[in-house]
């Protein structure tokens, strides 16, 4: 595969967690590692913490999230991650904007695109 | 000349023509500026694609008008041009700014060092590379951030902002580091200068033997060059108040240099006095690297202490 071919994928994948994690957090607050072991479940999004930490920082700095330290049952505290105001404004958005895509791209390749 | 518009296999009204031409004339303008080579190919694409979508109607001049309506103003789609252009040259833009790329899979760098960069390379947790290119030269630097991350001293988002929440006291800390190696090493050269022979010692090879020899004026005044200017360095950026990550990065990188410099001076000294091994080379370069490792790491701690002071005082543990 071309390294542009990687960029265009990198970039594409970026989107995806981006939303992944938005979703995570609209349900619920999440530590990082959490966070980490979550989408890592998932080998189609190929996720590592190198991906996910610097995603949530770029969203803390742009007010889409927040983070809080809490304590923790079982260890050292821990930083715990939400969804801010402005957050699940873009997140509700970012849905909408998703269906779109994911509508148009199904009846897109359901036309016989080869593959 | 232009010349005249069909679609299909009917020519269009002149008026609906001339609404076309305008459009695209203004497109390939805005483009001119946004995209440059590819405002010609690009209009040419548009132009088929205004074309085909005629085909259906009856070429009228309101049919053209909403053709083009569809498509924005031509400013905002040469924009869009432009847009995609620069997310092209985003993906590729390190192979082909200037100062700074790869070559024979080397990274380098020689635009001027900026302590944002210096900041960047030296201590970024959030990226799990060890080895990452190298602020000015060829090759790669250390990024303690990542070392520290991988032996489990801190975690990628310990801190919101590396640093930001350091008390003060302790910043000055970080910047008397640097300060009290230079003195070491000024007092080791005070008190040692004298004795020492017109040439001294400055490389030695794998078992630890010496490979090289200076005057022991050059390598007095190079062993304080690189010891005494990053550590001004460091103190002209703590005066100038810059962000607490860009001081304690100058403070760490100001560490690096003045140890390497204490160190070496310490095995020119070993060796005259006949002291000889490939340990003390080894002991060098481990506190080289270990000093300002201590340094950036014991800050973090204690920047996530104080974040977490701040949110956890007020709740029941």
């Amino acid at each position: 595969m071309t390294t542009e071919a990687d960029g265009r994928i990198s970039q594409f994948r970026k989107g995806v967690v981006e939303l992944a994690i938005l979703g995570m957090l609209h349900r619920d607050e999440a530590y990082g590692g959490e966070i980490v072991e979550a989408l890592s479940a998932h080998p189609g999004l190929a996720i590592s913490a190198g991906t996910v930490y610097p995603l949530l920082s770029r969203l803390k700095k742009s007010g889409v999230i927040g983070s809080v330290w809490r304590e923790s049952p079982v260890g050292p505290p821990r930083k715990y991650y939400r969804l801010t105001p402005a957050g699940e404004t873009e997140f509700g958005e970012m849905i909408r904007a998703w269906d779109g895509v994911t509508g148009a791209m199904k009846s897109l390749l359901g036309r016989g695109v080869s593959r | 000349m232009i010349e005249p518009l069909r679609m299909s296999s009917r020519a269009l009204t002149p008026e609906s023509a001339h609404l076309i031409e305008t459009y695209l004339d203004r497109v390939q303008g805005a483009m001119l500026l946004t995209a440059g080579d590819e405002a010609a190919d690009a209009v040419e694409d548009l132009r088929a694609h205004v074309l085909s979508e005629l085909a259906e109607t009856d070429g009228s001049p309101a049919a053209v008008s909403r053709v083009l309506g569809a498509l924005g103003t031509p400013e905002s789609l040469a924009a869009e041009y432009a847009d995609d252009d620069a997310g092209r040259e985003s993906r590729g833009s390190d192979h082909h700014s200037p100062g700074h790329g790869t070559f024979l899979g080397m990274p380098f760098d020689v635009r001027m060092p900026t302590t944002e960069r210096i900041a960047s390379r030296l201590w970024n947790p959030l990226d799990p590379s060890v080895f990452v290119p190298r602020v000015f030269g060829i090759g790669w630097d250390i990024n303690f951030g990542a070392v520290a991350v991988k032996l489990g001293i801190v975690r990628p988002d310990d801190e919101d902002e590396p640093f930001a929440t350091v008390p003060e006291g302790w910043l000055l800390v970080a910047l008397a580091v640097p300060i009290a190696v230079c003195a070491v090493l000024v007092a080791m050269l005070v008190t040692r200068y004298a004795g020492m022979p017109a040439f001294a010692p400055s490389q030695w090879d794998v078992a630890g033997r010496p490979s090289a020899y200076w005057r022991k004026e050059a390598l007095a005044a190079f062993l304080l060059a690189m010891s005494v200017v990053p550590t001004m360095l460091a103190a002209r950026v703590f005066a100038r108040r810059r962000p607490a990550l860009n001081r304690v990065a100058a403070a760490a990188a100001a560490t690096l240099l003045s140890t390497a410099a204490l160190t070496q001076f310490v095995q020119t000294v070993r060796t005259l006095d006949g002291v000889h091994g490939a340990w003390l080379t080894w002991v060098g370069v481990g506190l080289t690297l270990l000093l300002p490792f201590a340094l950036l790491t014991v800050l973090s701690r204690i920047g996530r202490a104080a974040e977490q002071r701040r949110d956890l005082a007020d709740r029941p543990r």
